[in-house]
């Protein structure tokens, strides 16, 4: 396969669980591109700005991305807990109209300031890795890490809650759950996974610019929720893999790649209205996989 | 006379121009079973939701064990040991029965962080710990093979025998039960009386319960108290509260 | 002064399509107490059938590339068709993304999901079939009329005095109807309760119908016009304002006709008085009186109080 798709494609999953850690709360925040885009932007300035972080001069030193990384963190986690503390007091459709605003005030505030690079952006962010393949690699391992904390945070007290708030806010603070807190720490979740996939975004772009985070990519990622599910991490995962890939391999159609995501929003939530992947589904599927190689196995 | 676990001191809520409850006050001793009365807009839930924290007070002062509670988030009031149940059933509907009682001891379910993290031998002792006493309230319901089957697959008396588990799940030392007979037939309701009295015993509870089902709340309660337009028109033991004029009129009269 | 004048001018023409379009939004927020994300792109699709109508060719880029009309209407004729059109695209719109939700009584936070499904499709078939280059509607389109007007010192272009004078025609028509008519009572009583409507023998799911019908139509009008005041800068080019007029409905009240009217002419006034050093934070204007609004009373200026759900 295609490396720089699948590099794609990886960023892809990660952005998806970055809006599928608030919607487990059951909060729709389009928030996620205006964090990506101040994660990509924390990363070209101080890799084009700072001589320090280059390292030798050489090649750009893995050791500075993990620290860009570290920052854009701090960055996107602060702005997270300051404006989620504000918006996650509004629900619903207040809630995403908001977080929609944001994302605009982000973009249009990039676009005018200086030393964002204005609409040309910021250009010839160093290189890392020699290849798509060393990205792939890195973001694999990334993605692989995120998934982890994922699969443990669902496992835990605080998953639970936050799925017990998606059912019912209500009832679930008068088991004694502290709800703003709750919806808070996935709100701040997601932002730092969407904050550290764009310092690697950045890198592998090589140019970094306001569009970054505009509506059209709340729209993709939130296509890989839709589709996926906001069950379990695994639904917007496989969710953002295949939606990512999907257009590509349809090229040769044409360029479809957005009237695919439409049609996955449109028709998602009525088909599978919690997505294709839930822990039912894949319980079932698993089991069928076990049933069948059973069989296939020779009988003592 | 000692300090009632929970007292409540002339509380007002209005709604717009309507007084849902109107200079309301109440006190709840330990151990006892305390039964709400009245119509059907009488101001029994609004109570509930008041001292829950669900709605906030107009104005009124609220205490628990003498200390005021008056404007507490309702997660802080069920961390008092207040637990409740809702009139109009409020489950998790797609978690399963064994999640939705999971959920109801989250205060007690806290583990380091770490050991979360790793999965530690002690994290999965506690867990499994956990779940045990989720199963066996479950159990304690008649709902255990339900366990891993979504709340909203039961049938509306498990619905309600579901929710009670999960309030018991936080532990309380404060039970209160919004209309847990609705929808049951009168074999069932006998059941829950019986099932409310052996839970208050084994968990020394203390219990408020609003119910219309007249003879049930007779036979349960040790003390009344009648609201009819948000205010209590009578307070008593049973016997008393049968015979009360003022509550026969409410009841019965209307016109008068 | 007369620059003052020449600023609240402008301000109140792109006020009035700012009202337009959030009083679509408004229609359909009110009686389903959702938000049709697909109105940007039904405003789009206003002002490309307005442009096709009065023979406007198509570019060279998409797969209906030199596609032109047989007729040429004129501008005042081919607009209500557009917004007729329109309005039709936006029952469609309805039937795909709303009506399979609500009979399965689904979250209404899903239908706002669907909805920008639909809009997205929209937006992307505009430019599969007519290639994402922009088109402009040729300013002889107004006949005879003078392309601008002088008014007190101040000069106006005839555009925007159109802007303005439909605007405010549809606006009161607009109100007229809700309160003066059965219909329009009927689709307060929905608004109001659904389930109550429904016991009076409103048909509610025809009063949907109507409120979204109309918000196409009015998306399809302000589109027309916008389309002919700057030109059509490709099929993106509702998305912007449909963003924007998210501003506008909040700031008026989610729901509220009139809120809509004030909230579109104090954004528009808003964004002309910015000054022209600082011109490149006009878009964010609409997002900033949004963000203000949702902290300090998120019902908006004459918005009903949120409901406080127990």
């Amino acid at each position: 396969m295609d490396t720089t798709l699948l590099q794609q494609m990886l960023l892809g999953a990660l952005l998806g669980i970055s809006v599928y850690l608030p919607l487990r709360c059951g909060q729709l925040s389009l928030a996620t591109p205006g964090f990506y885009a101040i994660g990509g932007t924390v990363a070209a300035l101080l890799s084009t700005r700072i001589p320090a972080l280059g390292g030798d001069g050489v090649s750009y030193p893995i050791s500075s991305v993990l620290l860009e990384m570290a920052l854009a963190a701090m960055v996107t986690g602060i702005l997270a807990l300051g404006i989620g503390k504000v918006v996650l007091r509004l629900r619903g459709i207040y809630l995403a109209i908001s977080t929609i605003a944001l994302v605009e005030i982000l973009r249009v505030v990039s676009l005018n300031l200086s030393f964002t690079g204005g609409a040309i952006g910021i250009f010839g962010i160093p290189q890392p890795f020699a290849s798509p393949e060393g990205y792939v690699g890195f973001t694999s391992l990334l993605l692989a890490v995120v998934c982890w904390l994922c699969d443990r945070l669902e496992r835990t007290r605080p998953g639970l809650a936050m799925a017990a708030i998606r059912e019912d806010e209500l009832a679930a603070a008068s088991q004694g759950i502290n709800t703003a807190n709750t919806k808070l720490l996935a709100f701040v979740l997601s932002a730092l996974v969407a904050g550290v996939t764009g310092v690697i975004a950045a890198h592998f772009l090589n140019s970094w610019n306001a569009r970054m985070g505009n509506f059209d990519a709340s729209i993709t990622t939130l296509a890989f929720v839709v589709f996926g599910g906001t069950r379990t991490w695994l639904g917007p995962v496989i969710g953002g893999l295949v939606l990512t890939a999907l257009p590509e391999l349809l090229r040769p159609v044409g360029d479809l790649r957005l009237i695919v995501y439409g049609l996955v929003i449109l028709m998602g939530p009525v088909l599978f209205p919690q997505g294709v992947i839930t822990p039912e589904r894949l319980s079932r599927w698993s089991r069928m996989l076990r049933q069948r190689l059973r069989l296939e196995a020779p009988t003592p | 006379m000692s300090t009632p676990l929970l007292a409540a001191h002339n509380l007002n809520r209005q709604f717009g121009g309507l007084m849902a409850v109107n200079d309301v006050s109440l006190r709840v001793h330990q151990g006892e079973i305390l039964g709400l009365l009245g119509p059907n807009g009488a101001g029994k839930t609004t109570l509930f939701n008041l001292i829950s924290g669900v709605t906030p007070v107009s104005t009124g002062r609220i205490e628990w064990r003498g200390v005021p509670i008056t404007g507490m988030a309702s997660h802080a009031v069920a961390g008092l040991g207040i637990a409740r149940t809702f009139q109009n059933l409020r489950l998790f509907p797609t978690l399963s029965c064994l999640d939705n009682v999971m959920v109801g001891l989250h205060r007690h379910a806290r583990q380091k962080r770490l050991a979360a993290l790793f999965q530690t031998r002690p994290f999965h002792q506690k867990q499994a710990k956990l779940h045990q006493e989720a199963l066996a309230l479950l159990e304690l319901f008649g709902i255990a093979d339900a366990a891993h089957r979504p709340a909203n697959s039961l049938s509306y008396g498990d619905r309600r025998r579901l929710e009670m588990a999960r309030a018991l799940a936080n532990r309380p030392e404060l039970l209160l039960l919004d209309e847990p007979a609705a929808g049951m037939n009168p074999h069932e309701k006998d059941q829950l009386c019986e099932l409310i009295r052996q839970i208050q015993a084994q968990f020394q509870l203390t219990v408020l319960i609003i119910e219309h089902h007249v003879p049930l709340m007779m036979q349960l309660c040790d003390r009344l108290v009648v609201l009819n337009f948000g205010k209590t028109i009578a307070e008593g033991p049973p016997e008393q509260i049968a015979k009360d004029p003022a509550v026969i009129e409410a009841y019965l009269g209307g016109a008068g | 002064m007369d620059d003052l004048l020449q600023i609240l001018l402008n301000g109140l023409s792109v006020g009035a399509v700012y009202a337009l379009f959030a009083l679509g939004y408004t229609l359909v927020f009110s009686v389903l107490g959702v938000i049709n994300f697909a109105h940007g792109a039904i405003f789009t699709l206003g002002a490309y059938f307005t442009y096709l109508l009065i023979g406007g060719g198509v570019g060279s880029n998409g797969l209906l590339a030199g596609f032109q009309l047989p007729v040429a209407l004129p501008f005042w004729l081919a607009l209500p068709i557009a917004g007729l059109l329109s309005g039709a695209v936006a029952l469609g719109v309805e039937r795909v993304a709303f009506r399979p939700l609500r009979k399965r009584n689904a979250d209404p936070l899903l239908a706002l999901i669907t909805s920008l499904g639909a809009g997205v499709i929209l937006v992307n078939l505009i430019q599969l079939l007519m290639g994402a280059e922009s088109h402009s509607i040729p300013t002889g389109s107004l006949g005879s009329l003078p392309a601008a007007l002088s008014f007190g010192g101040a000069r106006i272009r005839t555009v925007q005095v159109l802007l303005l004078a439909v605007s405010t025609v549809l606006v009161g028509l607009l109100t007229a109807w809700i309160d003066g008519t059965r219909s329009g009572k009927g689709l307060q009583a929905v608004s109001e309760d659904p389930v109550t409507a429904q016991l009076l023998g409103i048909n509610s799911g025809q009063m949907i119908q109507i409120a979204f019908g109309l918000s196409g139509f009015l998306a399809g009008i302000a589109g027309g016009l916008v389309g002919l005041s700057v030109s059509i800068a490709g099929p993106y080019f509702g998305i912007g304002y449909g963003i924007k007029g998210l501003g506008v409905l909040v700031l008026g009240g989610l729901g509220s006709v009139p809120g809509a009217v004030l909230g579109g002419l104090i954004i528009g006034l808003a964004e002309a008085l910015v000054p022209s050093d600082l011109s490149g934070y006009k878009d964010a204007v609409a997002f900033g009186f949004l963000f203000l609004m949702l902290l300090v009373r998120p019902q908006g200026l004459l918005g009903k109080p949120l409901p406080n759900k127990v």
